[in-house]
């Protein structure tokens, strides 16, 4: 039972891993841009939430809804003012950019809502759902089908609208794309939107399992880790990598000795750049000369 | 007498065969060029040579020596030179900077040496500067020597990558569509520094052109390629007229 | 307006352009050789600092502004550096050989970095460099027996030239000597061969192959330069610091470093002392800043980096060049003055280009 225990705990942990890395492509699909704050984003969408729920006493699902407006807005904001400067630079200035940024919004969170770690009042927290001999936390269940919830929807976003082919364009050749016609800055704004919703949806499912604080955000780092295995352009591959990391760092944790289980995300990461840099699913090209 | 030679070289990518049971062989001196319609394999030929693509099959021979399986680098030290179809250069330098690196062959000093900084590297690079300065003055870029190549037109873009090839003082020059996106002003003057880059420098060239104006002014010999097969080699009045060459530009 | 006749080639390769340049630097100098004898003991702390934070600052800018490799994770050099130093001085190695000791050895794990990641580029490469120093983090906390693992490690007194380094003043001195010294070595790398292939590298793989260029000797040297003079920096930071443990040398450090590259003005080595300066300064602009703010702001958790964070963000908006691009603005304003043109310096509009094929 200890092995199925592990298999529920790495999955929903993968699947908050993996949502983060889900921000992470899109916006690198998009823009070819790395958003190093992904993770702060999440945070700041669970304090905001926070602020609805907690501190105003909204119910729960308005409330995060409330939060999911917000952290839309903020994205487009920051896109706005920080990222669209920045277009054309080359990518590891906007990497260094990005990690700025990170840093500012710890500062922010932590002006606002102070350093102390808080808690989520969420209406399933802490209820447990019982298998036989297994015991199932619901935040666990709730973090994989909210997970499961926002990949069908993405899915059929990008199924059934020409946003997806837009996106690599305009991360192809932009000035191309604007000649044919592709508004280019609303999708790089709609795009940050939604990546700060996905985040969002993140920090909402995972507070009740890790309390909320500014530091929540350096997951973001191991997410990075499953960004990659899965494939930097792969959205189903950010999950998948997210699971997979999710998964390996339990088992580690089991079966090795302790302090390698921290360590697991990072040794992927490299067993992955070392072996095979395009992911899981991404394939790379390369340039003719 | 024979400097390069191809034999019955062949490389596919995935199912395309992109150059099939190609040989050809170019003598020491002088200027040999490859035609044929867009996508004949003229220039994975050239990728082929300068080892970016390993072949399938066959053999590649300069002055003698098998070079199928030289590393990248060692293709440049035998004194292969090579220009690209979209001009690779180092963007964030100077045009200088990049003829400099072009004589990278020719060091002779070492990291310890360079990081002192001892009088033989003084002297090196007095001597890269002076090449890099002839070459300058062959092909008249003075104007542009201390340019980033960040903001240059594209026509001299094109010289400076001649140039910083001519800088490695090569043996043998492969040239990649040397005339594409010049004008016609242009692509005369290129043909009069062909001519003075073979007959006054000596340098054996090897050239994928689609100027046929050009080809014939400034090649002694031309190889006809088609979907990766070769057609037929000769003098370029023989190719511009042999039927199968015809056929491959006009159809039936 | 300076007009610069330039009659022989050895002009263009020497070091200094004019006299008027020798003549300031040469002031320079005087100046910081001779600051000992005005400022007090503080001063020289922070002064050694700021040079300890250049010679670091030299390594990683060989990396990223010259190779145009990434590093996120350059703090952990620093740290092998320094490990590496204090373990040896308990050794028993006089001073000046484990301070070579040191930076050799951290040189050495460089270029062995460098190996696995050849083949890596952009953020791939700043990913697994990010990796790398996390494990380096966590040896340096279970290999308890050689760097004391979380209870740390001291570092041994040693003297030099028979002037203990325990005194402000001989360290002062000591960091001064070792930076005069990295800045030369860096300059002669730029301008020879090595400096220029690596150059190369950077902005072409393809035609810098073609050129002779050995890619993966060039890309294991850039490695092994930048880890070397990084750790030669740890080495003295070793001795700045006193007392080693692990987390001086966390992830912040690292950013800082780039920071510091970024905001000093990337490409260039007048970048890194710049940089260098800016960094010192900064913890104490921000404890001068923090007594003129309401305490509401100056407790905020994480303040020190977010300024950090915003400085970077402003400075890649609206000064890419950094600080000494910046300065050359300046210059060249007063010295042409008054037919300056700001359209000189003028960006162009760029358009996203990928970078996914390479």
């Amino acid at each position: 039972m200890d092995v199925l225990q592990l298999l529920i705990s790495g999955i929903s942990q993968g699947c908050v891993y993996g949502l983060i890395a889900l921000g992470f492509v899109l916006i690198y699909k998009a823009t070819e841009m790395v958003n190093f704050a992904q993770g702060e984003m999440m945070m700041l969408g669970a304090f905001v939430a926070i602020t609805f729920i907690n501190v105003l006493g909204w119910p729960f699902l308005p409330g995060v809804l409330a939060a999911l407006a917000v952290m839309a807005v903020v994205g487009m904001v920051l896109e706005r003012l920080l990222l669209r400067p920045m277009i054309g630079e080359p990518h590891f200035a906007v990497l260094m950019l990005t990690i700025g940024l990170g840093f500012i919004l710890r500062a922010v969170a932590g002006a606002i809502w102070g350093g102390s770690p808080r808690a989520l009042d969420s209406p399933y927290a802490g209820k447990v759902w019982q298998f036989g001999e297994l015991v199932v936390g619901a935040e666990s269940v709730f973090i994989v089908a909210g997970t499961a919830l926002l990949c069908l929807g993405l899915y059929l976003f990008f199924r059934f609208s020409r946003l997806g082919i837009a996106m690599q364009a305009a991360s192809q050749n932009q000035l191309a794309a604007y000649y044919v016609g592709i508004p280019v800055k609303r999708i790089y704004a709609l795009v940050w939107a939604l990546s700060a919703v996905i985040a969002t949806c993140a920090g909402v499912l995972t507070a009740p399992v890790s309390l909320v604080d500014p530091l929540m955000g350096l997951i973001g780092i191991k997410a990075f880790a499953a960004a990659i295995v899965g494939g930097f352009g792969s959205l189903p591959g950010a999950i998948i990598g997210g699971l997979v990391v999710g998964l390996a760092e339990q088992f580690a944790g089991l079966y090795l000795p302790p302090g390698f289980a921290d360590m697991s995300a990072y040794v992927i990461l490299l067993v992955m750049l070392v072996v095979r840099p395009q992911g899981l699913f991404a394939s790379m090209q390369h340039k003719k000369v | 007498m024979s400097l390069f030679q191809a034999e019955h070289i062949a490389v596919s990518f995935g199912g395309v065969k992109a150059v099939q049971d190609v040989s050809f062989t170019v003598h020491s001196g002088e200027v040999f060029s490859i035609v044929g319609p867009n996508g004949a394999g003229k220039t994975t030929i050239f990728n082929l040579i300068s080892r970016i693509h390993d072949v399938d099959a066959g053999r590649l021979l300069f002055d003698g020596d098998d070079i199928t399986r030289l590393p990248r680098h060692g293709v440049a030290e035998r004194g292969i030179a090579r220009t690209f179809q979209n001009t690779e250069l180092f963007d964030g330098e100077t045009v200088l900077n990049n003829l400099l690196i072009g004589c990278h062959v020719h060091r002779r000093t070492g990291l310890l040496a360079e990081l002192a900084f001892l009088p033989s590297v003084r002297r090196q690079e007095l001597g890269f500067r002076r090449t890099a300065e002839e070459v300058i003055d062959l092909l008249k870029l003075q104007h542009y020597r201390d340019h980033l190549i960040a903001g240059l037109p594209y026509g001299v873009r094109k010289l400076v990558e001649v140039a910083r090839a001519l800088c490695m003082r090569p043996r043998l020059l492969l040239l990649d569509e040397p005339s594409s996106g010049l004008n016609p002003e242009e692509t005369e003057d290129l043909g009069f520094w062909l001519d003075d880059i073979n007959a006054e420098l000596g340098i054996t060239v090897i050239m994928v052109e689609h100027d046929m104006g050009l080809v014939s002014r400034a090649s002694h010999r031309v190889m006809a390629l088609a979907d990766g097969a070769l057609l037929t080699i000769g003098t370029p009045a023989e190719v511009q007229r042999h039927p199968d060459v015809l056929r491959a530009y006009l159809g039936d | 307006m300076r007009f610069i006749r330039k009659t022989r080639y050895a002009q263009d390769i020497a070091l200094f352009r004019h006299n008027g340049q020798r003549f300031w630097y040469a002031l320079l100098g005087v100046l910081v050789v001779a600051a000992p004898l005005a400022l007090d003991d503080f001063y020289l702390g922070e002064m050694a600092q700021v040079y300890i934070y250049a010679i670091a600052g030299i390594g990683l800018m060989i990396l990223v502004g010259y190779t145009g490799l990434v590093s996120l994770g350059h703090a952990a050099f620093l740290a092998i550096g320094a490990y590496a130093q204090a373990w040896l001085l308990t050794r028993g190695w006089p001073f000046p050989l484990a301070l070579g000791g040191a930076a050799l050895l951290t040189a050495a794990t460089g270029a062995a970095v460098a190996l696995p990641v050849m083949r890596m580029t952009g953020i791939y490469l700043a990913v697994a460099t990010l990796a790398f120093a996390v494990i380096v983090e966590q040896v340096i906390v279970h290999w308890a027996s050689v760097t004391g693992g979380f209870s740390g490690m001291l570092v041994p007194g040693a003297d030099f030239a028979g002037m203990d380094l325990a005194s402000p003043r001989a360290f002062y001195w000591l960091c001064l000597g070792v930076l005069a010294a990295a800045l030369l070595l860096a300059a002669n790398l730029l301008r020879s061969p090595s400096g220029r292939a690596l150059v190369a590298v950077r902005d072409s793989e393809v035609s810098a192959a073609s050129m002779g260029i050995h890619l993966i000797r060039t890309k294991t040297l850039a490695f092994g330069l930048s880890a070397g003079f990084t750790g030669l920096g740890g080495a003295l930071f070793a001795h700045k610091i006193g007392y080693l443990a692990p987390d001086a040398f966390t992830l912040q450090l690292s950013i800082m470093l780039l920071l510091m590259v970024v905001v000093g003005g990337l490409g260039s080595l007048h970048g890194v002392v710049f940089g260098a300066v800016f960094i010192g300064l900064l913890p104490q602009g921000l404890a001068l800043l923090r007594d003129t703010v309401p305490p509401a702001v100056a407790q905020i958790p994480g303040l020190e980096p977010g300024v950090f964070g915003a400085i970077l963000v402003l400075v890649l908006i609206y000064e890419p060049q950094g600080m000494y691009g910046r300065w050359c603005k300046i210059r060249a304003y007063f010295s042409e003055f008054p037919l300056y043109r700001r359209a000189t310096y003028k960006r162009q509009k760029r358009y996203l280009r990928t970078e996914r094929l390479q």
